[in-house]
């Protein structure tokens, strides 16, 4: 268990350098200067350059970017708060909590609630709770996330007044809501869809025909016997729908105006503003790693047959 | 016989009692014909694998009626744009901000000025304003009559009429002459000739006037129109990128699964290292890192690969080629699995035994048997492609104006949606039902050819 | 019969059917049978033959499209089929325990064998405390000859082997005490060493624990082995039934005829050549109107095309379904 553990995190580390290599190195394809604005002479553009340790070889470069984030130093601003440390703009102005509330709420409630539809769905399969999940389900993962976060601002918002159009930070419950909903509803969907097929698939199984032999109740044939072994498909969706979520709070954050990190990493690839690119993409990038080793290790504990010091494939 | 059947039943059942039972007689007693045998067995009729799927497809009604929606979508966005006398770029400049249905200012005004009038011809058909009927000559065909006039200051501001009946039947009437219930009486009458002049120019008349079915938006362009051509975008595309994820996929899936060993585990090891890192991420960076390089590319580029690539524009292409790096790992996976399964299969290994070569076992047996995961994969990832495309244009990062696909649209609306809610109405339905009826036609595809997996 | 509080299982005329898109398959067609306590009954059919319908009737594990359409099933005097949900569910895995063909599937992996042994008990008895439960299925685990049982109830199933899974099964079955175990093609999946063990096994425990067997096998040297008494399906029929000595010496049906020449044996005089039954079984969506072995049968006649055999009774519960045993006049004029 702990070796495979290591090799785990020996891989993340590692895809973790490649996404810091690959987005150094698109960040630098990006045509122009950061530093080009009307006003700009090519003497001043050269000085910021040499300020920044932006004349140096690329490999150079990315060399101290990665000692540096190594050290734990993000670096500094060049342009969007222009001389401030990223630890401060990200961590001390509270953007990546932001994200992080946000996007622990939408998890829990996508599994909390989709979990147990998908369940119900499978278990009263063919009648019209099973009929109206499928139609709900179906229809949610075809909405995108920005067609229904403006929905919702503009029904509950605008024209019934109930919650306010701006989220902010997130300080009482109710600005929770929109964002959350709009961030969870299509993997609520998708989970609970993929939580019903593989719980038939579960169903079908040998296994529980042989418990319902033994004359064990219907209740506990699902509900120990079916969920668990049909719940292995959902753990491995789950690294997909971290970076789905925080794909989704680009869009979410924009729109119910909450300055968290996906909006600033849009922001910050609009803008140019290299240190900031860099290390937005290697925090979420860690976030979506970090997850995939959390699934990779849950596996473990639902399914007793996965060897973990063996590769499966 | 008998004697058995004596020697071992103490209740021994009279047999001749049980013939007249049955009513049965000793001819009924003596052997069965081949053909008699044969007669008792009803044969099946034997079908393809296809026809067997397209059979279970067709049963499945609601993946029906989505294949059956799906394609009136592809009509609405193909065939469309013919029907509509409006395109998706042109500004009509009195047509701002109308809701559904409505005509903008200068075609109601046309509608009514043009009651008596068997047909017209006016800019604002066209373009919205009646700006001018350009100085020169022209020439007008209707009904196997060529009217031929020229003038010499050009028309302002006027819509110019036929009417057969009339005793000058072409004139034109200046817009500030009609009165708000569309009456005028000033007129005036063009001279013409039935020969047209070399050069003239024809004006083509029109008696159609249509309403702006979703409305315009602030530029003045007819949504309809746009959502037409988003939904075209959108779904080209989707079917692109899909077909791009097929190929590199297929291949790479295929050459790694059948190379097997050392090969295969580094191939796959390169998959899951691009399959462990965030995409989104990646496609922003992309988005704007290959705007510039590709604009260069489109204007340097003289060739007609360049030309189509141009035509389609540096959001779309950038798309493509995120797509082409990014999401063919899925794919590469399902037919590596596919592979490695059939590569273990009896039949297969029969195959070899007997002396097939690769190729015939990869054509007659492998593919084959890879085309239902590799139908079912395709068709699912056209709305995933859909869905990303409309993100980054959402986010500013995809196609831009005056293009259109439907996520921009959506965008676009948001900016008014609390004035003009139905602007994202419509885009926003469009590619809802567009990702829905995929899926649901790839759901069917999934039951249908692969019937293990339907219970 | 006077003996009919000695049954413990009476099948009446029970008929399964199950009713798919393309029409309705009579997977069992009226069979009937009787099963006394402490007995071993074989039922031997090709796969298709409906026997293992049959088993899933009296368990109650019947799953739609499939229904019990006719006939009856008494257990013990009380009416199996007329059971409501909690009835059954106490009926199934306490007196009457089902073992399967694939150990490697019918055991749940994600759980220890030990779990699911304990589960067949709590199920039952609410009242049993965990130590219990665990001693109990570590007794049976011994019982079925698993070595090193208080370590091996704690591993889950994929790291048994097959022949263990299965006797795990058989423990799991068991281990409640049930008065009428139904085994399913128990050795069918397994290595022929290992099925010779399992068939070892089960004749004990049968035996010690005084349990009724249900065997069905395609088998006919399994059949040999264990059964007191056989049926033969075909087609979803009995077409031949009784004594197990009756079947293996004196078979009266063609098709038992045929499963017998074509088995293998040891006592083999010189070189006899193994004989098979031509032909595939009949297609029971649509079934002959006839016999329905009719179509593969050396000797059909012409009342064999048109009309179902009745069956002839002989002595010792021995009865044949076959127009053979009815040819009247002719067999007279042979004499």
């Amino acid at each position: 268990m702990g070796i495979y553990i290591l090799k785990r995190v020996g891989a993340a580390i590692l895809t973790m350098l490649l996404i810091i290599t690959i987005t150094f190195f698109l960040m630098n394809a990006i045509p122009g200067s950061p530093f080009l604005t009307e006003k700009s002479t090519p003497q001043m553009i050269e000085l910021a350059n040499q300020k920044y340790g932006l004349d140096k070889p690329l490999i150079i470069q990315l060399k101290n970017y990665i000692v540096s984030y190594l050290k734990g130093d993000l670096g500094t601003s060049l342009k969007m708060q222009e001389g401030t440390s990223v630890n401060d703009i990200l961590f001390h102005q509270g953007k990546f909590q932001l994200s992080i509330k946000l996007g622990v709420a939408a998890l829990v409630l996508a599994i909390a609630v989709g979990i147990p539809l998908g369940c119900i769905a499978a278990y009263r399969r063919g009648t019209w709770i099973d009929g109206l999940l499928r139609v709900v389900t179906t229809v949610g993962v075809a909405i995108p996330t920005f067609v229904l976060a403006t929905t919702l601002l503009i029904l509950l918002a605008v024209k019934l007044g109930w919650l306010s159009t701006i989220s902010g930070s997130l300080e009482d419950a109710k600005s929770y809501v929109m964002p959350v909903i709009s961030l969870s509803f299509y993997y609520m969907c998708y989970i609970a869809k993929l939580m019903r097929t593989s719980m038939l698939d579960a169903i079908n199984q040998d296994y529980i025909r042989t418990a319902r032999a033994k004359g064990v109740k219907t209740k506990w044939i699902v509900l120990k016997h079916a969920l668990r072994n049909s719940l292995i498909p959902v753990i491995t969706y789950l690294g997909p729908v971290t970076a789905g979520i925080i794909t989704g709070s680009f869009v979410v954050e924009s729109t119910f105006a909450i300055p968290g990190l996906g909006k600033y990493f849009v922001q910050s690839v609009l803008n140019r503003d290299y240190p900031i690119i860099m290390a937005t993409t290697a925090v979420l990038s860690a976030m979506v790693i970090g997850m995939n080793l959390v699934v990779d290790i849950a596996y473990k504990i639902v399914d007793p047959r996965i060897s973990l010091s063996a590769k499966e494939d | 016989m008998k004697d058995k059947l004596k020697s071992f039943s103490p209740f021994q059942v009279d047999a001749g009692k049980i013939m007249d039972m049955y009513g049965l007689s000793d001819e009924d007693f003596t052997a069965a014909a081949d053909s008699e045998k044969e007669s008792m067995v009803e044969m099946h009729k034997s079908i393809s694998f296809w026809q067997d799927a397209w059979r279970r497809f067709k049963e499945n009604t609601v993946s029906m009626v989505a294949l059956v929606v799906f394609i009136v979508i592809v009509l609405f966005a193909f065939l469309g744009p013919v029907l509509i006398p409006y395109d998706y770029s042109s500004q009509y400049r009195s047509a701002q901000n109308l809701a559904p249905m409505q005509y903008s200012e200068n075609e109601q005004l046309t509608m009514l000025a043009t009651s008596g009038a068997d047909a017209y011809y006016s800019t604002a058909v066209q373009s919205g304003s009646l700006t001018a009927i350009r100085k020169g000559s022209h020439y007008i065909n209707w009904k196997g009559a060529t009217y031929a006039f020229s003038n010499d200051k050009g028309i302002e501001n006027a819509i110019l009429m036929l009417d057969t009946d009339a005793e000058n039947p072409l004139y034109y009437v200046k817009l500030d002459d009609i009165a708000e219930d569309g009456t005028y009486s000033e007129i005036t009458v063009v001279e013409y000739t039935s020969e047209a002049a070399e050069g003239a120019d024809e004006l083509e008349l029109s008696t159609k006037i249509f309403p702006h079915v979703f409305g315009t938006d602030s530029a003045g362009r007819d949504l309809m129109a746009r959502t037409m051509f988003g939904a075209r975008v959108s779904i080209i595309i989707g079917t692109m990128a899909a077909l791009i994820v097929l190929v590199i996929g297929s291949i790479y899936g295929s050459i790694s699964g059948l190379a097997g060993g050392r090969v295969d585990f580094i191939m796959m090891r390169i998959v899951e290292l691009i399959y462990s890192i965030p995409e989104v991420l990646i496609v922003l960076l992309l988005q704007v890192v290959l705007k510039d390089p590709l604009q260069e590319w489109f204007d340097s580029g003289t060739s007609a690969f360049s030309q189509a690539m141009s035509d389609l524009g540096t959001g779309i292409v950038s798309i493509m080629i995120t797509f082409a790096l990014l999401y063919w790992v899925t794919m590469a996976r399902i037919i590596r699995g596919q592979v490695l399964q059939l590569k273990k299969q009896e039949y297969i290994t029969a195959a070899t035994a007997l002396g097939a070569s690769n190729g015939r076992i990869i054509r007659k047996h492998l593919l084959p048997n890879c085309v239902g995961p590799l139908v079912i994969t395709t068709c699912l990832q056209i709305p995933s492609a859909i869905f990303l495309e409309s993100f980054l244009s959402f986010l500013g990062l995809g196609v831009s104006a005056p293009m259109a696909s439907l996520g921009s649209l959506c965008s676009d609306a948001l900016a008014s949606i609390t004035l003009y809610p139905y602007r994202l109405l419509f885009p926003a339905v469009v590619l809802t039902l567009i990702v829905l009826t995929l899926n649901l036609v790839g759901d069917g595809l999934r039951d249908a050819l692969d019937p293990r997996l339907k219970k | 019969m006077a003996e009919d509080n000695k049954k413990l299982l009476e099948v009446k005329d029970l008929a399964v059917s199950f009713f798919t898109p393309a029409g309705e398959v009579k997977a069992v067609n009226g069979i009937s049978y009787s099963l006394g306590y402490n007995e071993v009954m074989g039922v031997v059919g090709e796969s298709g033959s409906g026997k293992s319908v049959e088993a899933y009737a009296i368990m109650g594990l019947l799953q739609s499209p499939g229904r019990v359409i006719g006939g009856s099933i008494t257990f013990e005097g009380r009416d199996v089929l007329a059971f409501n949900e909690e009835e059954r569910r106490q009926f199934r895995g306490n007196e009457c325990s089902m073992i399967f063909q694939n150990p490697m599937t019918c055991l749940n992996p994600v759980y220890t064998i030990g779990n699911q042994l304990m589960e067949a008990l709590t199920c039952h008895d609410s009242g049993i405390s965990k130590d219990e439960a665990r001693n109990r299925a570590i007794e049976m685990l011994e019982k079925v000859g698993i070595n090193n049982a208080s370590k091996r109830v704690d591993q889950y199933p994929h790291e048994f082997s097959g022949g263990m899974r299965q006797r795990a099964m058989i423990a799991m079955a068991l281990i409640t005490r049930p008065k009428l175990l139904i085994a399913d093609e128990p050795t069918t999946a397994l290595d022929v060493t290992i099925q010779a063990q399992i068939l070892e096994l089960m004749k004990e425990l049968q035996e010690k624990e005084n349990t009724s067997i249900i065997f069905i096998t395609h088998n006919l040297g399994v059949v040999a082995e264990i059964c007191d008494k056989v049926s033969v399906m075909y087609a979803g029929n009995i077409i031949e039934q009784g004594d197990v000595n009756d079947i293996f010496y004196s078979p009266q049906h063609p098709y038992t005829k045929g499963l017998l020449a074509s088995m293998p044996r040891l006592d083999a005089e010189g070189h006899e050549r193994l004989i098979p039954i031509e032909g595939t079984p009949i297609d029971l969506l649509n079934p002959p109107a006839g016999c329905n072995f009719g179509p593969r049968c050396a000797e059909c006649m012409k009342v064999c095309t048109r009309m179902k055999p009745p069956y002839a009774e002989m002595e010792n519960g021995h009865r044949s379904a076959c127009w053979l045993h009815f040819m009247g006049n002719k067999g007279k004029e042979d004499e």
